[in-house]
């Protein structure tokens, strides 16, 4: 079995001693029953296939996609076996030797490179929310390629008339006080275009507390959903193009405000390219200069927050990203409870996983709305008026969670409410 | 017997496409247990079909005894034993979804529960009601309570708790022929009853060969108030188990009692560096759990104990300390895995049980036949009631160490016939244990044999399992 993916199969699947402990803590697995849905039978088939016993096929990969790549398996898993990762090989592989489906490919290679059809397209959903043209949409070209998918994009998708993020924030913020970093601001795909109040606020916080700001031009998407849905070749060239302009200059940091993003920068990019290659040399240094801008706020700058208090009371979301992919969980609620007049509140099961998985909720959706219920039940629970989150899909899946539960509780950053303290 | 086409037509007839998997990849993922036998063979069965009520599986069972077709129940398929695969073809039973709580009655002390509920999912919904279901297998985590009905399973605390059998009330049972019948307690509330045969003895630990396993009545106990853990280290290994001996002469049962050897010791160290456990010969960890007072005062005599032959002894109550320590010992089955880059651990010969009084020896002799082979087995489990588990550490992709490995669970299932224990404490005898059946219980084992087939006589109900395939 071959994969762009740096993966060691033969080692990696060995250590798998088919003890079952995944399927306590997979959270589609509860939904899905039977051994085909558990993360030890999509390893067993994995395998099977890697030994030569079985033939790529749609029966296949649609086991291997039906995974969130939350990561809870890896974490909780005795023997080490790193399952997301081989997830994220295999469906390279898998790709490399299957026919593509025309969906991924044109959802992925046409789309997210090219950020004016991405907000051209987000505008469009937003339009069609708003006046239920059916007839418009189905003429996109989005739409004509996931004509089954189309109900689960336009209930997912959030109202995106508002002006891009890069468009209202200049690309050289100034430290506001003592300047004592200056910092590269990575604008991803999803803060950019669809929430860009994150990026907005994510770069005053910044300022307030003696960083000067650069949103770094010409940068592609982190490459996370290629990845995802591997094609690692395409996610290779927009890694090449991340490292090139993230270090040019020598920043002190380069600070996300996406889960995806950071940890596609931290762990992913080291994954991808030969040992030894100037680019796995250039991972590296963009590994370690990466920050989620929550980290960075508690870790290095530490945080003055303004007079305005807020009075809410929130609660807090650890995206999958964040919490398993980079251990940062305490940092973010550190922002919260920093902030003037919050009331933080922790809900049930606040790690686990909403089931957004970037496109899995569009591609999976009563799947993913089965997870996502759980979430949404857990946080009605403390009824908060913000629940807090580090990552744009999530923010999208617990948004609609919550309007479909008839909650006014609205999803936001924690950098969202610490901003507005400085007003 | 029907020919497959027919049976996966009449099966989607009955309970629906949905569900009923047929093709080979789902198949596939029902070939295997945790065991390395079954990973090392690929016994498909012809479908799958996944059930969540009573009168389903009595549907099924009906059909089955018709058609003559082997039916193999599976729980979460964690068992070490290759119990729930189908060896002989035909239907797998796949129950692990049908997980319903039905009662939880707190004042008489029980629950009632459908076979598909995990055992730590059941703990925590008692938790609020300060009770809970006392055998903790270290498979808490994914095993079913119908799988550990049907295996009586134990674990960490069977030393003062006992096993799975002694807290089961009744059972409902689906028989091969579909028949409903409902045993013991099932039906009224009382803690006790000796009214006929016990039928509920019989299918707790039958392995899926005498019915299905479709209601479970269960007694469960009040939490106790207090815990302590303490850790004593040894230099030698037989000191570790004298220490045990005289615990219990002096008339303490602690709720646990576990053993780690040096390579045991050596994986807790490498997962949990913060642990910090000299390499000692033997590291034992007592747990006492009962009112605050009883366990100072136990705690306290079991210390005393210990000093006289351990280089230190450590007790702790404070609860920070106490997970600690006790995850010390829990990741061991795990970590073990990790001990040998490139090697892995994996579930061969693994829950032989000395009586306690040869435990000393047997020790030592399990050091042994890993020398002889050459073949790391870390040695850690419930010393106190003589339940070792054994790790073989190994490359499963190198024939000769998979050849070796079998010789060495083989001399150590031999070790336990010699010195008057049994070849399995714990996790049953499925298909990978079937060829000791005969030495360890003689004539036994036909008086076995006769109640299979007064209740199975066409031997259609998870066939080869406890008795060898071929036996009828
Ligand atoms: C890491 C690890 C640690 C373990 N630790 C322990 C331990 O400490 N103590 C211990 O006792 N075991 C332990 N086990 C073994 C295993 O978890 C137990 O045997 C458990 O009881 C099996 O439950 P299951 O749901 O996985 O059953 P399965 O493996 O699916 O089935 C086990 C047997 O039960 C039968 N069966 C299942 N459900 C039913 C039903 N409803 N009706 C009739 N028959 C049925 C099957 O046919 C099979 O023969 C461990 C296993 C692992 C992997």
């Amino acid at each position: 079995m071959q994969s762009t993916y740096k993966m060691d199969f033969t080692e990696e699947l060995k250590k798998c001693v088919k003890c079952g402990t995944c399927r306590a803590h997979c959270p589609l697995f509860v939904e899905l029953k039977g051994e085909p849905g558990s993360p030890r039978g999509r390893l067993a088939l994995i395998k099977r296939l890697h030994d030569g016993k079985i033939k790529p096929s749609q029966e296949l990969a649609d086991i291997v996609y039906t995974c969130l790549l939350c990561k809870t398996c890896t974490v909780n898993c005795p023997s080490g076996v790193i399952s997301d990762e081989i997830i994220l090989a295999a469906r390279d592989s898998l790709n490399q030797s299957m026919d593509q489906s025309v969906i991924k490919k044109a959802l992925l290679k046409g789309f997210l490179t090219r950020p004016a059809l991405l907000h051209s397209c987000m505008s469009m959903a937003s339009l069609y929310q708003k006046t239920g043209m059916h007839n418009v949409l189905t003429k996109s070209k989005l739409f004509e390629l996931l004509p089954d998918k189309l109900n689960a994009v336009t209930k997912i998708m959030p109202d995106v008339t508002k002006k891009p993020a890069r468009s209202r924030i200049p690309v050289v913020t100034p430290a506001k006080g003592e300047k004592k970093f200056k910092v590269a601001y990575f604008l991803g795909c999803a803060t950019n275009h669809i929430y860009p109040d994150v990026p907005v606020a994510g770069v005053e916080v910044l300022s307030q507390n003696g960083c000067e700001v650069i949103t770094v031009e010409g940068v592609k998407c982190c490459g996370m959903p290629h990845m995802a849905y591997g094609e690692v070749d395409t996610a290779k060239e927009m890694a090449k193009q991340n490292m090139d302009i993230l270090l040019k200059e020598d920043y002190d940091a380069v600070i996300s405000d996406c889960a995806s993003c950071s940890s596609t920068f931290k762990e992913t990019y080291l994954h991808i390219f030969d040992e030894g290659s100037k680019e796995y040399e250039q991972a590296k240094q963009l590994a370690d200069k990466t920050w989620d801008i929550s980290d960075f706020l508690v870790t290095k700058t530490g945080i003055k927050p303004g007079t305005k208090e807020q009075k809410v009371k929130v609660t807090y979301h650890d995206p999958c990203h964040l919490k398993r992919a980079q251990n940062i969980f305490k940092e973010p609620r550190e922002v919260l409870k920093n902030t003037p007049g919050v009331e933080f509140v922790e809900m049930k099961d606040a790690d686990r996983c909403c089931g957004s998985a970037g496109s899995f909720a569009v591609m999976h959706h009563d799947l993913s709305m089965k997870v996502l219920d759980k979430k949404i039940e857990n946080a009605q629970k403390v009824d908060p008026d913000y629940l807090a989150t580090s990552c744009p899909t999530c923010t999208m899946q617990l948004s609609y969670g919550l309007k479909k539960a008839g909650s006014q509780a609205k999803v936001v950053h924690p950098v969202q409410i610490l901003a507005e303290t400085y007003k | 017997m029907v020919a497959k086409e027919q049976l996966i037509k009449d099966l989607e007839g009955m309970f629906g496409v949905q569900k009923v998997l047929k093709s080979e990849l789902e198949r596939y993922t029902y070939t295997y247990d945790s065991s390395f036998v079954s990973q090392q063979t690929e016994y498909f069965p012809d479908v799958v079909v996944c059930l969540e009520s009573t009168e389903e599986v009595s549907k099924l069972m009906k059909y089955a005894w018709d058609n003559e077709v082997p039916v193999t129940p599976r729980g979460a398929g964690s068992g070490q034993t290759g119990g729930s695969v189908a060896i002989k073809g035909g239907i797998v039973l796949d129950i692990s979804g049908w997980n319903e709580i039905v009662e939880i009655d707190d004042i008489n002390m029980q629950a009632v529960v459908r076979p598909g509920i995990v055992h730590a999912s059941l703990n925590q919904a008692l938790s609020p009601f300060n009770l809970f279901f006392p055998p903790d297998p270290g498979s808490s985590a994914m095993a079913t309570v119908g799988g550990m009905v049907a295996n009586n399973a134990s674990g960490l605390r069977a030393v003062k708790y006992g096993a799975t059998f002694q807290y089961i009330l009744g059972l409902e049972v689906v028989q091969p022929n579909g028949d409903i019948i409902k045993t013991g307690g099932m039906k009224s509330k009382a803690l006790k009853s000796v009214s006929g045969l016990d039928l509920t003895r019989i299918y707790c630990g039958s392995e899926g060969t005498l019915g299905i396993i479709t209601e479970i009545r269960l007694k469960v106990l009040p939490k106790p108030q207090a815990r302590g853990i303490m850790l004593a280290l040894f230099d030698k290994l037989e000191d570790s188990a004298l220490t045990v001996l005289d615990v219990f002469k002096a008339g303490i049962i602690p709720s646990g009692i576990e053993i780690l050897d040096d390579g045991g010791i050596r994986c807790a160290n490498m997962y949990k560096p913060e642990l910090n456990i000299p390499e000692v010969e033997a590291a034992i960890f007592f747990e006492i759990n009962g009112t605050k007072a009883g366990v100072e005062s136990e705690g306290e005599q079991v210390k005393a104990i210990a000093e006289k032959r351990a280089r230190s002894v450590e007790w702790a109550t404070d609860a920070d300390r106490m997970a600690k320590l006790w995850q010390g010992r829990a990741v061991i089955g795990a970590a073990s895995a990790r001990t040998v880059p490139g090697k892995t651990r994996i579930f061969a010969g693994e829950d032989v049980c000395f009586p306690i009084s040869k435990v000393p020896e047997a020790l030592r002799t399990i050091k042994n036949i890993s020398k002889k082979y050459d073949i790391p087995v870390v040695i850690y489990g419930h010393i106190g009631d003589g339940n070792m588990h054994t790790a073989p550490i190994m490359d499963p992709l190198i024939p000769d160490e998979v050849q070796r490995t079998h010789k060495v669970a083989e001399e150590i299932h031999r070790l336990a016939l010699e010195l008057g224990g049994s070849t399995t404490g714990e996790h049953g005898v499925g298909f990978a244990r079937t060829s000791y059946m005969e030495e360890e219980h003689g004539k036994a084992l036909d008086v076995m044999w006769a109640i299979k087939q007064a209740i199975d006589p066409k031997g259609i109900m998870n066939p080869g399992k406890i008795w060898k395939l071929g036996r009828e």
